[in-house]
């Protein structure tokens, strides 16, 4: 008798054991990039693949950053040529790619601009109307001439990735995530959210849009799955002139200004592991912002088959594309009117 | 005919009573293996990391503030029970202390130029898993 | 309890009682104790009377061919391949849980049946972490296992007045 009610409970309790071991939950925080990154795994092997990514993103900065004289992207600048590897040059090929599309709203030529107005660094100034007129010439895509892992640039023109760095970033922490066993998981890269699997609750991941006039308040939430989203928003970094103004840190490349949009924020929804999704929202994010509602609205509307969006506008409005109908949650109380866009 | 003798005892005894008594007792080991860590996290946990080093796990309602210095940079920060801000800092962005008052899981503060962080960890909630902006 | 002979006599009392169990499967689907009781998965099990029986008046190996058809046949009937796995894993839990119970002597017809009835929730949690992939459905576990009490107990019961009834016959030979 007693034999057999202990072989029972041995029987039972092994069997509810093995149907247990609950997903384990791995996260790192990482500042890289200048920005705060933060990675979530759920699954088997989650430390190992967290450890992966924040390698292959330190190694990646140390390729791409402009500010890192050993850099790629800081001896091309300063050499007027280089040598790439692999990586660097697709990705260069890519930033060619979407200028082209988003007819040079996203231009990574914008460097010479971004320095001159000292935007990533902890003394921002205004230029004078001549000192952004002898730059503006230097901006443009011609003035990139890439053959296979040869670039060289024409005389004063210079790159930066930042707009499309952290992009890239994402896309190869999804390509170490796809590869993984885990079941779930997050990269959250200033601004730049990839999604993978499910949560450990098996749901789909809560993604909310922050609401670019209220700290801590959210625009919308959606819920997704192998997605990215990236956001883009003058919110986001900006200072405030000797005379009041607030410039943003999104420089509008046609200009030289720092972009003055109809948009608070703009945020780009790609899908899939594969495929560069990560830098293409990235780089569609920054160019959408640039061009304003009606012309991102029409940006849509022609590759509307490529990406969904939420715009968040000056008045008050929220558009979101009916791709993202079924996923999109409003923020009860928020002030926004929610408005779908028609296809 | 005779009765098959395989056939069972047909009244409930004592040793019915340990068979179902070993059921509560698995019901109630897997109710609590499963409930307890939920019920345990239900507070809200303020959580702060410098350099990517954890140096503070406390209860939000138990927290009373503290300093902490990362990176040649020093954050004053200050809670009243329901909500966690940085009320002084050092650093050049002063984007720690414009982020204002954090009052839900899920939400944190970030310093860039001190790499601290201070985030509110909870329990299951309504909130979003990761948030983009 | 002799080994059944495989006689005529005695497959076709196999094929009555997996009618029986199939007819009993409908009928708890007809009513079901989910709308009283809001968890997934909840049944009373009134098929597991028929596996008692048969395990107890034929023995183990009849007893798991008509478990077997049984799960074969009605998820054929109900046209779903899932549905499949969780009864199948359900009524093996609780076979090989009842074998066992069977060989404490001084168990009676409610203990097996209580253990029987708990082991086949066991076995369908098992199924549905395997379906969904996750173990979130382990919750459900302990009002399952309380509930198992309820219907263990209660086709303990019915299984009790049968065998009652047929205290003078005997079925195989």
């Amino acid at each position: 008798m007693k034999r057999w009610i202990c072989l029972l409970l041995a029987a039972v309790l092994s069997l509810s054991l093995t149907a247990c071991g609950a997903p384990k939950t791995e996260t790192l925080d990482i500042f890289a990039m200048d920005t705060y990154m933060s990675l979530v795994a759920v699954g088997d092997g989650a430390f190992d693949v967290l450890q992966r990514s924040s390698n292959e993103i330190n190694t990646l900065e140390q390729k791409l950053s402009r500010t890192i004289e050993t850099s790629d992207v800081a001896r091309l600048n300063a050499n007027g040529s280089a040598v790439l590897d692999e990586g660097t040059a697709e990705l260069l090929r890519r930033a060619l790619r979407y200028s082209e599309e988003t007819g040079g709203a996203f231009d990574m030529t914008i460097a010479p601009l971004v320095e001159l107005w000292g935007i990533t660094t902890e003394h921002p100034r205004v230029p004078t109307r001549e000192e952004i007129d002898a730059l503006l010439p230097l901006v443009g895509t011609e003035h990139v001439h890439l053959d296979g892992l040869n670039v060289s640039l024409d005389e004063g023109c210079t790159i930066d990735l930042g707009g499309i760095a952290k992009g890239y970033a994402s896309d190869c922490v999804a390509a170490l995530f796809a590869a993984s066993d885990l079941t779930g998981g997050f990269a959250s890269l200033g601004g730049n959210v990839y999604v993978h699997g499910v949560t450990a609750d098996g749901q789909p991941w809560k993604v909310a849009i922050q609401d670019p006039q209220k700290t801590g308040a959210y625009a919308c939430t959606l819920h997704l799955s192998g997605a990215f989203v990236v956001t883009s928003g003058g919110y986001q970094r900006n200072f405030t002139g000797p005379d009041g103004t607030v410039y943003q840190h999104i420089i509008d490349p046609a200009t030289g200004y720092p972009a003055v949009s109809d948009l608070l924020s703009v945020s780009v929804i790609t899908y899939g592991a594969a495929d560069g999704q990560g830098t293409r929202a990235d780089a569609y994010s920054t160019a959408l912002y640039v061009m304003g509602e009606e012309a991102a609205v029409d940006f849509w509307r022609q590759n509307s088959a490529a990406f969904d969006m939420v715009l968040v506008t000056a008045d008050g409005r929220v558009l979101y594309t009916p791709g993202l109908k079924d996923c999109f949650d409003e923020t009860e109380g928020s002030g926004y009117v929610y408005q779908p866009l028609a296809a | 005919m005779s009765t098959n003798p395989s056939r069972p005892e047909l009244k409930w005894n004592r040793y019915d009573a340990i068979v179902a008594t070993l059921v509560v007792l698995l019901a109630v080991a897997v109710a609590l293996w499963f409930y307890l860590p939920k019920l345990q996290s239900g507070e809200t946990t303020v959580v702060i990391s410098a350099g990517g080093q954890e140096t503070e796990r406390v209860r939000l309602s138990d927290f009373s503030g503290t300093t902490v210095t990362c990176n040649g940079y020093t954050l004053q920060i200050d809670a009243d029970g329901d909500g966690v801000w940085v009320s002084h800092s050092d650093c050049p962005t002063q984007d720690c202390v414009h982020t204002g008052h954090i009052t839900r899981a899920g939400q944190s503060i970030v310093c860039l130029p001190a790499q601290i962080i201070i985030h509110l960890e909870g329990a299951a909630n309504d909130g979003p898993d990761v948030i983009v902006g | 309890m002799t080994d059944m002979k495989w006689t005529t006599k005695n497959i076709a009392l196999c094929a009555v009682l997996t009618a029986l169990a199939l007819g009993l499967s409908t009928l708890e689907n007809m009513f079901p104790v989910s709308l009283a009781v809001p968890l997934p998965g909840v049944k009373l099990g009134l098929a597991n009377i028929v596996t008692v029986f048969a395990l107890y008046e034929l023995g183990a190996v009849p007893a798991l061919v008509i478990l077997f058809a049984r799960c074969g046949l009605g998820s054929l009937f109900a046209g779903n391949v899932s549905a499949l796995l969780f009864s199948m894993l359900g009524g093996l839990c609780a076979m090989l849980v009842m074998i066992g119970l069977k060989h404490c002597r001084k168990l009676s017809i409610y203990g097996v049946s209580i253990g029987g009835a708990a082991a086949h929730n066991i076995g369908q949690m098992a199924a549905a972490i395997i379906t969904l992939g996750n173990t979130m459905v382990l919750g459900y576990l302990p009002f399952l296992l309380a509930v198992s009490l309820i219907t263990g107990t209660l086709t303990g019961f019915v299984a009790a007045l049968l065998f009652r009834a047929m205290a003078h016959v005997t079925l195989s030979h």
